[in-house]
């Protein structure tokens, strides 16, 4: 039988050109109902809907041909016919007119792009589409012999979007034997392996990325045959039979899993695997068909299933998106659809036994296989439908359907959506069908729009929801619109929809139309988008350089455009070789600022990676962040700027930083000028070196001069042999300490500004002598390392006064201190004798206060009285009688002072005293004297205010007493 | 056990903050599984205990231990250290870990950094080579509320640290809490600082906030109103001198409203109530501390009561009385004679050291330093009476500029007169003046938060450039822009309140620490009916005048 197609596109639209079907097709109208056509008409396939509209009139059933298959649809127009009143779907038939019935479930498979390239033939070809929309990579295939045209015998890798636009290309060079698989990660990088077991792999761009990897010194010997790639793992079988697996390309650590123990005259028939996320021990699974049966391999166990299980040799094995299915093909020409458990769900006698060349899965619900020229499609309960290719076809899974590419164009195979179904089902009178065709009526200004509205409208929101839901499927710009026009017009007749529904659908479709336009090559269906998720996709294109699309999709969707903007700026100087420092600055700068919080560290680091190290340093200088900036500019020897924005930063950890980088680095001296010019990392670099590195930081003063600074360390140095249990007191040692100490001396005395310094450590190193032959000559190791007065009053207590005189003349000690001392010195070991006769040596110096107090600090009242007459001002006898309890002759002092706030005060600390109680009778003369004085005026506001003062703090004295 | 502070009534909400800081610490422990040594700083363990009861880390299955030279006595196979980045606890660390290692004890070993790992600590961890055996981490608490309006940065050594050895990681550290605080609380919009520290301090918070911005919605109002920073070296003097009778009343006064009853905060306002609270209460300090002690309170309460007790024994002293004339001698500064010899004798008495420098370095602040010779004359004589080993201490003081040389004429009396820091006239009856509550002594402190409260900076030009360091008064943040917001950072006390009755916060900073004095000074102004502001106070650590001068009393030997 010969079919005429006629071609008939809109710019020719007056010329009939004739072609002929170049292949007989088999049993064409097998699924149509009727055996005969009235007539053929070609249809432009832009205009569907006015043609279709005027032959229905005509005809019952209408059979659609079209170039590469025959989209049966069959219309029953007497169904519509059932209710004369309810809506004409007929502006609905075009849509369905292109879905094929499989039992109850509607598929449709619409055109997502003719391929825009040219001459290329993917039989002669190794092929690798990415799922999710992604890049196709095409290379030559070794294994076939092809006829070489006018091209270069050397092979090319090419890689193309899915619109068949070239994205890059480079020529294979690699040894290592024959391409055996070619598959593209989840993140987009193409993996080649090659028969000795190499993994060479490849960027969207087509750079070979370093380095390469091997699966294994026993792929190596003995040859991969075949691969089969999931997500981000590959199993691969050698020549012998084993199996070697790469768990994950992201670290690519190859592994052999058990072995089968088959020979190499048995090579499975077919293999394929359980992904790790679906088997119980978390390891990939490979099925094997071997034999008669089938063998589950993983990297422990081999299992065996044997044909009564599985029901025949198994040609070909598909596993389903979920890893709970299997398809397989028998060597009878039945496909057979199983669970994990190999039990059947149902079975599809084929017309071949040849087991088909490629077989997928398409959604869960139905199985493509692929022979020559035949896709054929089994749904459960075997039914089937049938495409004729007439060129060869590659099948893509996806989550939601089959992407089929050919030589000319990419189809999406696809389970047609309920919502969609429910509105373009022929005949259907759903709400949302009704509702999609009041929108009609509407537009033609019926009433009919109303009626239709009136119809639906307890179920006007979930009609309003297919509209939406049905919009979100199509990949047909135009038909995306009226479906949301649809629904924002019945929206606007409900009061509970959600009103961001309609808003959100059209966000999403903008953003996947942008990426489907074909210039970008990525057809997603919105299933697709919504598991890869928004931010994967953003990586994809940026990784394909379309920095522009996903900025604008990120500033769209609201998301962070930090890691778009980085990544275009890290690209661009890799780009950008020619371009001057400077001028790339400016270049970088302009897009950077785009982005509040960007860490300008990070493209500086990139810059400095790429050989630019000047720019990095510019680039630095723009980050914000010093925690950031600085460990870069220590990175790129940039150690002064380091340092400069460390100490701006005030966060003397970074400074530390720089400080410790810089010293490692450095020669000492120079070091040195460094830090002496900056002074906070001066001083850290000394806090840091007084702890731990004690002789270098004497390095460090001596070199710039400052001695003082010197001996002050070496004073300390002197107390730190003191501390040492070998020059313990009274030791010859104390000859090194004295010497140190002398040492600090002489350095202090460079400088005029440390006279004070430098004679003290004289006198300390005197002192030291003295006290060494002080401890010799008394035998008594009390001395070292007391100050003088101590000695001083030590030489006493034992009763030397000759050398507690020498020490006082040795250091030039003051009249009043050697009072003071000798005074004190005496009343501790309870002289009393010598105190007194030590008070008329002279008449001391500093009156006898000295000795009213010592006596009354040990309760010696007695020896007290013998100086407190003596005292020549009456305020301090009255109050040294007062402390001794002497109320009478206390008041009588005070009064000759006649200082009314001493009075006052002696009072009331007598009013506390309990043991006092028979002086209470002077203390009332005492009372009304007071009051008295207070009337004479005696203390002012002042000297009134000082009296509470103390009041309060003598009170609590006696309190806490 | 330590007593969690009530923070219910704060102005803003510490709680959330102190919760944050507890989350941090159990998850810390939650993440080393099995049970631990938990070794902490013991100069840690006191901020500690006001942010997380004992119990809690327990139940986390933490032993704890104080950290000393000693080694970790402990069954546990995972050491955790909770450590200020200090070498001297480094040194402890790296001791541990090789006798450990030399018995042969094989275990595992984290350091906690509190706030933050420092790289000059894991450099010593590094030349000790226990760095490989060692999982550092950080806490990073960098604020803890002492009391609903009292936050420490327990910075101890900050005022040393910075003006001895030019470590100024604690300004950077200071920033990094009020940055904190701000995250919580919003950007604050003035920022008022006086010395050179504090200048740094808001130096460096506006750099952090260009680094790191606090994203808070710009139609949130921020919480905190303004932020005065003050230095400790503006006004040495307040700490130093010791208003005794004061602050002893000052803490007794504190430990009975918080102890007590919250109501008395408002009574107490007047010198004679508190007279007669104390006659009434009729109990002896050390009957008081037993008291605090049965009430398991603070250990920063029992701090105070055994100051409380240190200072009564002081007060029965006789040399007290003079003591106490003196230091009003001396702040009045016209008779320096009289100080100088009183001073002297102190050294040929060999009373304490730190008592006698307390008054030297008052001595030499209120006359900008003392003549060469007196200067020269009196260190000689600390020297020969208490060692040459305290020659590294003078060193350090006159480095602080505590303790100096004169070089020009003293203004104190021209600062003195011109903030009214001695009040002679006070109204007994109704007190509104801060310098009531201080015997007639306004703390210059207190005396330049009223002002920048009042009316910032601007007015007092003259009199902030006759105090050290510099001054700088800066708005931030988006907020300056819209008009609703200008108005309320008017002049006008008026306008300060907010819309819903509540106060606007002022938080002041002091930096180098605040005497309790100074805090109670501020409370009475945040009591005052006048007063538009509620104040939070914020510091590096409550000092007093021992604390603070015994940072600087580093020997030699």
């Amino acid at each position: 039988m010969e079919v005429r197609l006629y071609d008939f596109s809109p710019k020719t639209a007056k010329k009939i050109r004739v072609g002929f079907v170049r292949k007989e097709i088999r049993n064409p109208f097998s699924l149509g109902a009727t055996n005969y056509l009235d007539k053929i008409i070609v249809i432009d396939p832009d205009r569907h809907d006015v043609l279709l509209k005027n032959e229905e009139e005509k005809h019952d059933q209408i059979v659609i041909l079209t170039r590469n298959s025959i989209k049966t649809s069959v219309i029953n127009k007497s169904k519509t016919l059932i209710s004369p009143n309810s809506p004409s779907p007929m502006a609905n038939v075009s849509v369905a007119a292109e879905w094929q019935l499989l039992r109850n479930r509607y598929y449709r498979k619409p055109e997502l792009y003719p391929m825009r390239w040219k001459h290329i033939d993917l039989s002669r070809n190794k092929v690798a589409c990415a799922p999710f929309g992604g890049p196709i990579a095409i290379i030559r295939d070794d294994s076939k012999i092809v006829q070489l045209y006018a091209e270069s015998a050397l092979r090319k890798l090419r890689i193309f979007n899915s619109a068949g636009i070239l994205l890059s290309e480079t020529v294979w060079k690699h040894p290592g034997g024959r391409l055996i698989g070619m598959s593209w990660t989840e993140d987009q990088t193409l993996i080649c392996i090659v028969q000795d077991g190499t993994i060479y792999r490849y960027n969207v761009h087509g750079e070979c990325l370093e380095p390469n990897f091997s699966m294994g010194k026993d792929c190596f010997e003995q040859n991969v045959v075949d691969c089969v790639f999931w997500g981000n793992g590959v199993v691969c079988l050698t020549e012998a039979g084993k199996l070697f697996c790469v768990p994950d390309f992201k670290e690519i650590r190859p592994c052999k899993l058990a072995e089968i123990g088959i020979g190499d005259e048995e090579l499975p028939h077919c293999m394929a695997v359980i992904e790790p996320q679906y088997t119980v021990s978390g390891n990939v699974e490979v099925l094997l068909g071997v034999g008669s049966g089938i063998v589950i391999v993983d990297e422990d166990e081999v299992r065996f299933v044997d044909e009564e299980k599985v029901g025949g040799v198994v040609q070909k094995i598909a596993v389903s998106r979920n890893g709970r299915f299997l398809a397989c093909f028998m060597h009878d020409g039945r496909l057979v659809v199983m669970n994990m458990e190999f039990r059947d769900f149902f079975k599809y006698q084929c017309e071949s036994a040849l087991p088909p060349e490629q077989m997928a899965w398409c959604g869960l619900d139905s199985v493509l296989l692929y022979w020559d020229d035949v896709l054929l499609m089994v749904g459960p309960s075997e039914d089937s439908v049938s495409y004729i290719y007439d060129e060869p076809v590659i099948l893509i899974p996806e989550c939601d359907g089959v992407r089929i590419l050919s030589n000319t164009s990419m189809e999406f195979v696809q389970r047609v959506p309920d919502s969609t179904v429910s509105i373009f089902k022929i005949g259907s009178t759903s709400p949302a069908s009704l509702l999609f065709d009041a929108l009609d009526h509407f537009d033609r200004r019926s009433a009919k729009a109303d009626e239709n509205l009136r119809l639906i409208r307890a179920s006007l929101p979930e009609a309003v929801e297919a509209c939406v839901d049905a919009a979100g499927h199509e990949f047909d710009v135009s038909r995306q619109r009226t479906l949301l026009r649809a629904a924002s017009y019945g929206q606007a007749f409900c009061s509970n929809f959600q009103r961001d529904r309609i808003q959100e659908m059209c966000k999403t479709l903008r953003v996947l139309n942008a990426v489907r336009d074909p210039e970008i090559g990525i057809p997603l269906s919105i299933e697709q988008y919504k598991l890869l998720s928004a931010p994967v996709l953003i990586g994809r294109l940026i990784n394909a350089h379309q920095h522009l699309l996903a900025l604008r999709i990120t500033e769209y969707l609201g998301m962070n455009q930090e890691v778009v903007v980085m990544h275009w700026a890290c690209a661009k100087i890799t780009a950008s070789l020619a371009i001057p420092d400077a001028a790339l600055l400016e270049i970088l700068l302009d897009k950077l600022k785009l982005c509040k919080g960007i860490s300008y560290a990070a493209v500086a680091a990139h810059a400095d990676r790429s050989g630019r190290r000047k720019l990095a340093a510019m680039l630095v200088d723009h980050e914000p962040r010093s925690s950031k900036q600085v460990p870069l500019l220590l990175s790129i020897s940039e150690e002064d700027t380091a340092l400069m924005k460390a100490t701006e930063s005030g966060d003397t950890d970074l400074v530390y930083l720089v400080l410790f980088h810089i010293w490692q680095k450095r020669p000492a001296l120079e070091f040195f000028g460094t830090i002496q010019a900056r002074p906070l990392a001066r001083d850290l670099f000394i806090v840091y070196a007084r702890c731990y590195k004690h002789e270098f930081l004497k390095d460090f003063f001596l070199s710039t001069g400052q001695l003082q600074e010197v001996a002050f360390l070496l004073w300390k140095e002197s107390w730190e042999l003191g501390k040492n249990p070998m020059t313990s007191k009274g030791s010859p040692l104390h000859g090194p300490r004295i010497k140190l100490i002398e040492k600090a001396h002489n350095l202090f005395s460079e400088t005029k500004e440390h006279t004070f310094e430098s004679k003290a450590a004289e006198e300390h190193a005197k002192l030291l002598r003295i006290q060494h032959e002080l401890e010799v000559t008394t035998k008594q190791p009390i001395f070292v390392d007391s100050s003088i007065s101590d000695t001083i009053k030590t030489c006493i207590v034992l009763g030397n006064h000759r050398a507690a005189m020498k020490v006082k003349t040795e250091f030039k000690v003051s009249e009043k201190r050697w009072y003071w001392l000798k005074v004190s010195a005496l009343a501790t070991i309870r002289d009393w004798d010598a105190l007194e006769k030590f008070s008329k040596e002279k008449r001391p110096p500093i009156g006898f206060r000295p000795f009213v107090e010592v006596c009354i600090d040990v309760n010696e009242k007695g020896e007290a009285l013998k100086y407190i007459p003596k005292l020549a001002d009456p305020r301090e006898k009255a109050e040294a009688y007062a402390r001794i309890g002497m109320a009478k002759e206390a008041a009588d002092a005070a009064s000759q002072a006649k200082d009314g706030e001493l009075l006052g005060r002696l009072k009331l600390s007598f009013a506390q005293n309990t043991a006092a109680s028979s002086i209470f009778d002077t203390l009332r003369d005492r009372l009304s004297f007071q009051g008295q004085l207070a009337e004479m005026g005696i203390g002012g506001h002042r000297t009134g205010f000082r009296a509470q003062k103390r009041d309060f703090a003598v009170y609590l004295a006696f309190r806490a007493a | 056990m330590a007593q969690i502070p009530n923070l219910d009534n704060s102005p803003i909400n510490l709680k959330s903050l102190r919760e944050q800081s507890q989350k941090e610490l159990v998850n810390i422990l939650k993440n080393i599984r099995g049970k631990k040594c938990l070794v902490i700083d013991p100069k840690l363990s006191g901020s500690l205990s006001l942010i997380i009861q004992s119990t809690i880390l327990r139940e986390n299955g933490a032993d704890l231990q104080h950290l000393s030279a000693e080694p970790v006595d402990t069954d546990c196979t995972k050491v955790v250290y909770l450590v200020r980045s200090e070498f001297s606890l480094m040194r402890f660390i790296c001791s541990h870990i090789h006798k450990d290692t030399s018995q042969g004890l094989q275990r595992e070993y984290y350091v906690y950094f509190v706030p933050r790992r420092e790289v000059v600590c894991e450099k010593v961890l590094e030349e000790e080579n226990v760095h490989n055996l060692v999982t550092v981490g950080e806490y990073p608490l960098y604020v803890v509320p002492l009391d609903e309006d009292v936050l420490s940065f327990e910075l101890d050594l900050a005022n040393k640290e910075c003006l001895v050895d030019g470590n100024t990681g604690s300004l950077w550290h200071i920033a990094k809490a009020i940055h904190k605080l701000e995250s919580s609380f919003g950007v604050i919009p003035n920022v008022r600082a006086k010395g050179k520290a504090s200048v740094r301090v808001a130096d460096i918070l506006n750099h952090m906030q260009a680094e790191e911005p606090v994203t808070t919605s710009d139609m949130i109002m921020p919480e905190i109103n303004t932020l005065i920073l003050i230095d400790r070296e503006v006004n040495d003097l307040s700490s130093v001198a010791s208003w005794l009778n004061d602050k002893l009343f000052k803490e007794i006064r504190d430990l009975n409203f918080e102890v007590v009853v919250q109501v008395l905060r408002q009574k107490a306002t007047s010198m004679k109530q508190d007279y007669t609270e104390m006659t009434t209460t009729n109990q002896t300090v050390s009957e008081l501390k037993d008291f605090v002690k049965k009430l398991n309170s603070l250990p920063e309460m029992t701090r105070h009561i055994n100051l409380a007790q240190h200072l009564s024994t002081f007060t029965s002293k006789h040399s007290f009385l003079s003591r106490l004339d003196m230091e009003q001698t001396l702040v009045e500064a016209q008779s320096y004679d009289i100080c100088f010899d009183y001073i002297e004798e102190l050294i040929h008495k060999q009373e304490p050291l730190v008592s006698v420098l307390r008054l030297l370095i008052l001595f030499s602040i209120t006359n900008s330093g003392l003549p060469k010779k007196n200067f020269d004359h009196l260190r000689r004589e600390l020297l020969h009476s208490y060692g040459f080993e305290h020659i590294a201490m003078l060193t350090n003081l006159e480095k602080a500029g505590l303790l100096k040389k004169q070089e020009s004429k003293s203004n104190w009396p021209t600062i003195k007169r011109a903030l009214q820091l001695v009040v002679e006239d006070t109204d007994t009856a109704n007190p509104t003046d801060i310098a009531y509550v201080f015997s007639g002594y306004a703390p210059l402190s207190i005396r330049l938060v009223q002002h920048a409260v009042r009316s910032g900076w601007r007015p007092m030009e003259e009199i902030l450039k006759l105090l050290p360091g510099p001054h700088s008064e800066m708005k931030r943040g988006g907020f300056s822009s819209s008009p609703s917001i200008s108005t309320l950072n008017g002049a006008s006390a008026a306008v300060d309140r907010v819309a819903d009755g509540r106060r606007s916060l002022v938080l002041v900073v002091f930096i180098g620490g605040v005497t309790f004095a100074e805090i109670s000074a501020l409370r009475f102004l945040s009591a005052q009916e006048a007063m538009a502001y509620d104040l939070i106070i914020g510091t590096t650590k409550i000092v007093n005048g021992n604390t603070l001068t015994e940072t600087y009393m580093e020997k030699l030997s």
